[in-house]
């Protein structure tokens, strides 16, 4: 049976596509993208997270550490070394208060559908569904192809967000089942895009324009990242080149979100973007004021 | 400031537009609950009291107890209230009455039941199961206010006087007590018509000044006739509230469109109002009391009800801007124009209204009573979770409690004294349940029953009585078969406890054989405070959870929900002999006594220590599922539906920034429609930003105007306690997952 690793079936989702949804964040991403609000789901494998706030002090984790020197007390606070510790999963199965959990666990399709079901009839009501997520949806084409036909025998819409980074022939077999992509262009300088993401940007254009002739809607984003892709000239030549494209919903700027500060905290990661701070509603007006013109819908959440 | 007189406040040229003058009494309503707060606050509705040190009644009693019992009692005291009670001159209003106290809290708090009827041994099994009996609760039932609109007060005494002289003395005492408190009515009206004429007559503002004058000569004409005027009939509609509040807190309402719209349309076909000033009567209004109003749901017909007026009242309300308890019923045929403008203003005022009922749910659940489709759809929202068809039904509604969750501590340590005869295990606890839960429900329909026989001889419904169809005619009080049908209404408490409790045992003694009954029990008795205590009570904690969706916390809310709606059910057939034909119809609401409840549980299963509070309603505990879905939560809630036409409702806390987004509202309309479309009865929301509301948690002055919508009442924040003010806060937090903590 089918399995892919999943850190979170969010449900009552709002910000993930049209109407109410269900969201499938999956584990593994091809991108480094330092900026990235669920830096959790970047490893191909489950992370141990780390939640100091919830510790009770049980102690247990100290016992089961292998090896023993893995965890312990520094400057009066818990500090993993995650490069030794050799059973996170028992840590985290024996915590149960929660403070040491895995990221992620593996899914069956059928799994996934048993959740996202239950809410069939706000998708209905609202023109929402299922939306895959990340990470990159698209590492899992194969598990999310079958969880497309699940969702289509039971009426329910489903929409991807990926990065459209691999190879065509990959992306091609889940991106056809979808009833709505939601892709990401987030600089059109491919070097400064290697530079903030690990990766050159030529596939990234090439994939997008193949995929809006795929006659399914299509909806681009870029997200706002403090000087990183906030730059007019950048979203402007991004709009000009959506423009073009058939089957375009819409141009979707996304505002900064701060979600992955908290969580790097939690992996004990280093957190580049730590000052940074999400647009306010009047900087963002004047952003969509700088792109209207530019021959696409503009749309900022 | 205390103040009950506001006249020269202004300069003499001054005028006034409407909406201004509703600026001015929002502030002046703000200021006032704001010393009310600081008075003490009060854990319950406004009602629209005013605190003010002009005038105290001292209760003349009629028992060595220090308590009144019994008609004559009672009509005394509420008519020499009346003739003391100042009349409180607002000139910016539109209207007259307000009301200062509350005659039935005038009395000593544990001698309200008369001791001559006294319940020993029902009062045994309460104290173990601590169900709340709802014996010695008044009002909770709905008057038909049509019933005097169409009558007046004069027409009301005209039929009293009249029916008096067709019966034999023993329903004399009925008659007599019933003609002493109209007529004392009249003439308190007529006084507030002397005395605002005599404001009047002071005010220096021209505007202000003709203004009393008008109010004074309305009071003149409806203190015995019928209203004629959309001005008139609200001006009788606050009276009616006023007066009913200050006999026994009588709740008043109705559906708003059916009493108010024949008056509106009349006075625009004959040119003598505009909707501005529709609008301004209506916020004045919405200022006079927080009673409850329905807005649209079906006619006889299946029609929708939603006209012009119902645009109206919802502009009122927006204007004004406070606590409003305004429920609009949702139906197929529901104007989705009014209903959008709903939900926006939900959003863009974030106060707690309006909620919304599911008329499908309602109705056909109240017909599985044996009640046609006519009768089921007068059944209009009148209470914190309750339904009412106005003047027809005598109810107890929101009195009656029955708490799961001690039920299931009960049951639990019957198990386990008996463990040399039972094996423990969830299903055997079960079985224990299952015998203490009749054991406390067939108690409290028995108390039910005591209650009517004997709640004449307490507290007589001298004001309700005579706005209920064909009571006047009968000559007795509503508990002794004045009412034309019993529906009594029987709620659990703390569903939710219980629920998580067993799933907690399943799962982790059960199923996971992590840790033994015996241990568990240690653990609980300690507080879950022993060595390894709170490692097995964030177990016991993280169970799967009633509200995450197909759990078995789910499935055991579903067995208790379905149990309990059985046993109430068989009460009609317990009490089939009784000449009032009585119907029992369980519903699931704590109302706010969720911290009493849960006050003397001991630690329960599912991780929660001892004397922490039950859940909400129907709600599941904080932290049912990590990410506190709401659709997860709704769907759980919509499957323990009892299903006979009382709710068991939705409380549900939304983050404002939900609606940031452009199709925000929209996805708030599919979300309102969802909760209701999967078989929901009623739903409560607040728009709670959740820094806000921990800010106002620590200081409670720093957003005065802040409104919530508490259990099924809204309140303004500041005047709840710092125990009540935590319960919502928990529950802002139970919905926005981890992100109130990270």
């Amino acid at each position: 049976m089918k399995q892919a690793l999943i850190t979170n079936i969010q449900r009552f989702s709002l910000n993930d596509g049209p109407g109410i949804r269900s969201t499938v964040f999956f584990q593994g991403c091809n991108m480094h993208c330092t900026w990235c609000h669920n830096p959790e789901t970047i490893s191909m494998k489950p992370v141990l997270m780390h939640y100091q706030n919830k510790c009770i002090g049980c102690g247990r984790c100290f016992s089961l550490s292998d090896p023993p020197e893995a965890n312990r007390i520094e400057g009066g606070a818990h500090v993993i070394d995650r490069k030794k510790l050799k059973n996170p999963e028992v840590l985290a199965e024996n915590c149960q208060a929660s403070a040491l959990v895995m990221s992620s666990r593996p899914y069956t399709v059928e799994e996934v559908m048993a959740e996202v079901v239950q809410d069939k009839l706000y998708y209905d009501l609202s023109g929402g569904g299922v939306t895959v997520s990340g990470g990159e949806s698209s590492l899992h084409a194969s598990f999310i192809s079958e969880l497309a036909d699940a969702c289509h025998e039971k009426g329910i819409k489903i929409a991807c967000e990926t990065n459209m980074a691999l190879p065509w022939q990959k992306m091609y077999v889940m991106l056809k089942k979808m009833d709505l992509i939601m892709c990401d262009i987030k600089h059109v300088d491919s070097p400064t895009h290697k530079k903030y993401t690990g990766m050159d940007n030529q596939i990234i254009f090439n994939n997008v324009g193949r995929a809006s002739l795929l006659g399914i809607p299509m909806i681009v984003r870029t997200p706002l990242i403090p000087g990183a892709t906030n730059d007019i000239s950048n979203l402007k030549q991004i709009a000009e080149f959506v423009a073009k494209l058939q089957n375009i919903e819409c141009y979707e700027l996304l505002n900064y979100n701060p979600l992955g500060s908290s969580k790097r905290v939690a992996m004990a990661a280093d957190d580049p973007f730590e000052d940074a701070r999400p647009y306010s509603r009047k900087d963002l007006d004047e952003i969509r004021k700088e792109l209207e013109g530019s021959g696409v819908r503009i749309k900022i959440s | 400031m205390s103040e009950i007189r506001f006249i020269n406040e202004f300069e003499p040229d001054r005028t006034f537009t409407y909406d201004e003058r509703i600026a001015l009494l929002r502030k002046r309503k703000v200021a006032q609950t704001e010393e009310k707060a600081k008075a003490g606050g009060a854990d319950e509705d406004d009602y629209g009291l005013i605190v003010q040190d002009k005038f105290d009644y001292k209760l003349q009693p009629n028992h060595p107890n220090g308590s009144i019992y019994g008609y004559k009692a009672w009509t005394f005291n509420y008519c020499s209230i009346l003739k003391q009670h100042p009349i409180y001159v607002d000139a910016l209003d539109a209207f007259s009455a307000k009301g200062f106290l509350f005659l039935e809290r005038l009395r000593p708090k544990t001698k309200k039941w008369n001791p001559d009827y006294p319940y020993p041994e029902l009062q045994a099994i309460f104290d173990k199961y601590q169900v709340i009996s709802g014996i010695d609760n008044c009002h909770h039932f709905t008057p038909d206010l049509q019933i005097g609109m169409e009558l007046g007060w004069g027409g009301i005494l005209a039929k009293l006087q009249e029916q008096r002289e067709k019966h034999d003395e023993s329903h004399h005492e009925f008659y007599d007590a019933e003609i002493e408190v109209v007529k004392n009515i009249i003439a308190f009206i007529y006084r507030a018509a002397d005395e605002i004429e005599a404001c009047a007559n002071e005010e220096r503002n021209e505007q202000l000044s003709e203004n009393l004058h008008t109010m004074a000569q309305i009071d003149r004409n409806i203190a015995e006739n019928p209203p004629k005027t959309f001005r008139e009939a609200i001006q009788w509609s606050n009276w009616f509230s006023m007066l009913s509040r200050t006999y026994n807190r009588g709740s008043a309402g109705g559906q708003l469109e059916d009493l108010f719209n024949p008056f509106y349309e009349k006075d625009i076909k004959m040119g003598r109002l505009t909707d501005d000033e529709a609008v301004f009567y209506l916020a004045c209004m919405f200022l006079q009391d927080s009673r409850y109003w329905q807005l649209g749901g079906p006619d006889e017909n299946d029609n929708d009800k939603t006209c012009h007026l119902s645009y109206l009242a919802l502009d009122a309300a927006d204007k004004l801007n406070i606590a409003t308890n305004l429920t609009i019923r949702v139906h197929d045929k529901l104007d989705p124009v009014f209903f959008r403008k709903s939900v926006e203003l939900l959003f863009k005022n974030k106060q707690g209204w309006p909620r919304y009922s599911n008329d499908k749910a309602l109705t056909e659940g109240f017909m599985r009573n044996g009640y046609s489709k006519e009768l089921a759809r007068k059944r209009v929202a009148a209470g914190c979770h309750w339904m009412c068809m106005p003047g027809m039904e005598y109810t107890m509604n929101d009195t009656v409690k029955v708490n799961l969750a001690m039920v299931f501590q009960v049951a639990y340590q019957d198990m386990m004294a008996n463990t040399g005869l039972v094996k423990p295990s969830a299903e055997t606890l079960w079985d224990y349940y299952k015998k203490h839960l009749k054991i406390a429900v067939d108690a409290t329909g028995a108390g039910i029953i005591h209650h009517l026989t004997y709640q004449t001889k307490s507290q007589p419904e001298l004001i309700l009585n005579l706005f209920q169809h064909g009571l006047i005619e009968k000559g007795v009080n509503i508990t002794d078969g004045g009412a034309n049908y019993y529906n009594m209404c029987v709620d659990g408490a703390g569903i939710a406890v219980a629920a998580d409790s067993f799933a907690a045992c399943e799962q982790r003694i059960d199923i996971e054989q992590k840790l033994t009954y015996d241990q568990l029990t240690q653990h609980m008795i300690a507080n879950y405070e022993d060595q390894d205590g709170e490692y097995v009570r964030q177990m016991m904690l993280h169970s799967e959870r009633y509200g995450g969706g197909d759990t078995l916390g789910d499935k055991w809310a579903v067995r208790i929900s379905q149990l309990f709606t059985d046993l109430v059910k068989d009460l009609v057939r317990q009490h089939k002999d009784n000449p009032k034909h009585v119907n029992f119809i369980p519903g699931l609401f704590s109302w706010s006594n969720t911290i009493l409840l849960g006050s003397i549980l001991k630690a329960t299963p599912n991780g929660r220590k001892a004397g922490e509070p039950i859940n909400h309603g129907a709600n599941p505990n904080g932290g049912f599922r990590k990410d506190g879905a709401v659709t997860s939560m709704c769907n759980s809630i919509a499957a323990v539906q009892p299903g006979y036409g009382n709710t068991a409702p939705v409380q549900l806390e939304v983050d404002p920034q939900i609606t940031n987004d452009p199709d925000g509202v929209d996805k708030m309309c599919a979300m309102v429609l969802g909760i209701l479309k999967s078989g929901n009865t009623l739903l409560n929301i607040n728009i709670i930003d959740a820094k806000k509301i921990l800010e106002a948690h620590k200081d409670p002055y720093k957003y005065p105007d802040l409104v919530v919508r508490v259990t099924g009442f809204t309140a303004f924040f500041a005047m709840l306690s710092e125990k009540f003010r935590q319960l919502v806060v928990d529950r802002v937090r139970a919905v926005n997952g981890d992100a109130c903590e990270e």
